[in-house]
C-alpha cells in the first residue's frame, strides 16, 4: 500500500515538473504569418496626395465624424489615437490608431488599427467603413 | 410532471428577459455614418472667417479656461485641444429617488447615487478652404461619472462604479461658440 503512494507521489511531482518547464520559442516565432499579412492589407489603404498635414486633419474629421473621441495627436509622427463608447452601451469601449505615413512623394499610405474592449478587431468589413467615411471626409477637404 | 416544469419555464423565461437587456455592440455599425453624425455634426462645428488658426486656437483654450476647464494636451500643429474639468454630479432628484426607496423597501436598499464627474472638451480646428481664410471649429463634450455607495439588502455596494456619456445638450454647444465668437470679434458659421 505504502509502494502504491509513493507511486502516485512520483507520478504526480513528474506532472509537476512537466507543467513548470516553458516550450521552448519556436524560430519562427517573430516571422510574419500569413494572417498578420492579411490584416495589415486590409487595414491599409494608400491615397493620391501628396499633402500629409491635410490628411491627418482629415483622418481626425473622418472620427470626430464617427463620433469618436481624439485622444492624442502627434503631427510629425503622423499618429492619431481616438475612442469612443459602443453607444448606447456605454461599457464597452472601441479604440483606434491611425498612421498616416508619406509612401513617395504623389502617395500617402494610411493605417488604422481598431480594438473593440482590448480585443483586436479583426473584420475587414470594419475598415472597409472607416476608409469608407475616410474618403468623404478627404473629398470634403479637397474642395 | 406539470409541476416540474414550471421552475424550468420560470427560468427560461427569466434568462430571456435578461438576454433582452444587454444589446452586444457590433463595431461594423460603429464605424459606419448614421443620420444622427450629420446632425452632431453641425450642433458641434461652427466656421470663422480668419486666417490666423493660432489665433483662434489659443482664444479657444481661453473660452474654455473662462468655462473653468483645465486645457490637458494640446498639438498646435493639428489644431487639437483637451481639457477636462472635475465638478459634484449631487442631484436633489437621486437623493428624494434614494430615500423613497429605501422607505418602501423597509430599510432594506439604498441605492448608490452619482457623485462626482469629470466633464471633458475635445476641441479640433482645421481649415476649410485651399486658401485657408475660412476656419473650422469643432467641440465634444462628454462626461464620466463615479456613483457614490449604497446596499442592496445586506450586500454591500462599494463606491466608484462609473458611467459616461456624450453631452449632446444644443444649448452647451451655442454657449461656447457665443463665448468663442466674442472672443475673436468674428461672427460664426453653422454649416
Amino acid at each position: 500500500m505504502r509502494r502504491a503512494w509513493w507511486g502516485i507521489l512520483a507520478i504526480a511531482g513528474t506532472l509537476f515538473v512537466q507543467g513548470c518547464e516553458t516550450p521552448k520559442p519556436t524560430q519562427d516565432l517573430l516571422a510574419p504569418t500569413e494572417a498578420q499579412m492579411k490584416m495589415r492589407s486590409f487595414q491599409t489603404r494608400t491615397f493620391d496626395l501628396e499633402d500629409r498635414h491635410l490628411a491627418m486633419r482629415a483622418v481626425i474629421a473622418a472620427l470626430q465624424d464617427l463620433g469618436f473621441i481624439i485622444e492624442r495627436a502627434n503631427e510629425s509622427l503622423g499618429l492619431v489615437t481616438a475612442a469612443r463608447f459602443a453607444e448606447p452601451n456605454y461599457y464597452d469601449v472601441v479604440g483606434i490608431t491611425v498612421t498616416v505615413r508619406q509612401e513617395t512623394k504623389e502617395r500617402m499610405m494610411i493605417r488604422a488599427n481598431a480594438i473593440h474592449n482590448n480585443k483586436p478587431i479583426e473584420d475587414p468589413k470594419v475598415y472597409q467603413n472607416f476608409f469608407a467615411t475616410l474618403e468623404r471626409s478627404l473629398f470634403v477637404s479637397k474642395t | 410532471m406539470m409541476r416540474g416544469w414550471a421552475p424550468v419555464a420560470t427560468a427560461l423565461l427569466f434568462s430571456s428577459q435578461l438576454a433582452g437587456c444587454t444589446t452586444p455592440s457590433d463595431p461594423i455599425e460603429l464605424f459606419q455614418l448614421t443620420p444622427e453624425s450629420a446632425i452632431n455634426r453641425a450642433m458641434q462645428t461652427r466656421l470663422f472667417e480668419t486666417s490666423d488658426q493660432t489665433e483662434l486656437l489659443s482664444a479657444s483654450a481661453a473660452v474654455l479656461q473662462d468655462l473653468g476647464f483645465q486645457v490637458e494636451e494640446s498639438v498646435q500643429d493639428v489644431g487639437f485641444l483637451r481639457a477636462t474639468k472635475e465638478r459634484s454630479a449631487r442631484q436633489y432628484g437621486q437623493d428624494i429617488g434614494r430615500f423613497l426607496i429605501f422607505v418602501l423597501s423597509l430599510g432594506h436598499a439604498i441605492i448608490p447615487v452619482d457623485l462626482h464627474q469629470k466633464i471633458a472638451a475635445v476641441l479640433v480646428e482645421r481649415p476649410v478652404n485651399p486658401d485657408g481664410t475660412r476656419c473650422e471649429v469643432r467641440i465634444v463634450f462628454y462626461r464620466v461619472i463615479w456613483k457614490g455607495d449604497g446596499h442592496a439588502d445586506r450586500q454591500y455596494i462599494p463606491p466608484g462604479e462609473q458611467h459616461m456619456e456624450m453631452l449632446r445638450d444644443a444649448a452647451l454647444y451655442q454657449q461656447f461658440f457665443a463665448k468663442l465668437s466674442k472672443a475673436v470679434f468674428l461672427e460664426p458659421f453653422t454649416l
